[in-house]
């Protein structure tokens, strides 16, 4: 597989994670607005297939190209630290969707969901922010 | 393969950029399931609810993301002084984003008159599923659009 097929799915899987994000994020707001379990019920399907294919071939096509491209390591600091965080989020994100499973018999502590679903969308941005500056990259 | 270090000050602008789009698919796949799921609600209340929760999503999340997308993709051409430039991935990228723009324009018209129509107590109606099913154009779009930034065809 050439570079830019590799640069695409990885970033198309990047894209995925983040839209299951956002579909966390709708669940939380409709759990928390009304509270509307419909809404919930009938998305956190979707999110969870979503942040399992997303986050997998975000990481495998990210690694792929890390060892494709001789410019890069898998020891440089910015690719070290992305998968430190993705490893991170993957943990929140498996927490999140655990959360919802008892939906609707009001077990979900909507405080705790609130600082994992923030912590979440911190580390997506850092994750963001990590590959686009690339830090430490000559 | 040789690649290239871009300067620094490109990359605020493609942060932006980059995020927006994020936030823009993010929104939009909210927008979907939404929708599909208040087509195959068979309670009339549950599925107007779904289609108000996706209709307020494309009016509240994907159009700030849009605009934030698509005046950052201006700002990131104008420091790459590739404003006049010929390159198809630029064309691909401009054209995708000004039709999805249009198609967004009218999710949201279709989608604000289903949900009025439906507050009158009037149902949901064709109006709601066309504008309902525009958000699967618009997705398509972006797909091609993701793909011609990240490949760039020349």
């Amino acid at each position: 597989m050439g570079y830019s097929t590799l640069l695409f799915l990885h970033v198309l899987g990047a894209f995925t994670l983040v839209a299951s994000v956002g579909v966390f994020l709708a669940i939380l707001l409709a759990v928390r607005r009304q509270p509307d379990t419909l809404v919930a019920r009938r998305m956190l399907p979707a999110a969870r297939v979503m942040w399992a294919v997303g986050g997998l071939s975000a990481l495998v096509f990210g690694i792929w190209l890390a060892i494709h491209v001789s410019q890069y390591s898998l020891t440089d600091g910015w690719i070290l630290g992305a998968i430190v965080l993705w490893v991170i989020a993957s943990a929140i994100g498996g927490r999140i969707s655990a959360g919802y499973k008892n939906l609707g018999d009001g077990s979900l502590v909507q405080s705790q969901a609130l600082v994992t679903h923030g912590l979440l969308v911190a580390l997506v941005l850092l994750l963001l922010l990590d590959m686009i500056y690339k830090p430490g990259a000559g | 393969m040789i690649l290239t270090i871009r300067p620094d000050s490109w990359n605020f602008p493609l942060l932006l950029h980059v995020g927006g789009a994020m936030l823009l698919v993010a929104s939009i796949t909210v927008a979907i399931v939404a929708f599909v799921q208040s087509w195959r609600e068979v309670d009339p209340e549950g599925s107007a609810r779904l289609f108000r929760f996706g209709a307020l999503t494309m009016f509240y999340a994907a159009l700030p993301a849009f605009l934030v997308m698509r005046l950052a993709a201006q700002w990131i051409l104008s420091r790459e002084h590739l404003e006049d430039s010929n390159v198809s991935w630029i064309g691909i990228g401009l054209g995708t984003s000004d039709v999805s723009g249009l198609i967004l324009i009218m999710t949201l018209i279709l989608t604000g008159i289903a949900l009025r129509r439906s507050r009158r107590g009037g149902g949901l109606g064709k109006l709601a599923k066309v504008g309902g099913a525009l958000p699967l154009l618009l997705m398509a779009l972006y797909l091609v659009a993701i793909w011609a930034m990240t490949t760039k065809p020349s």
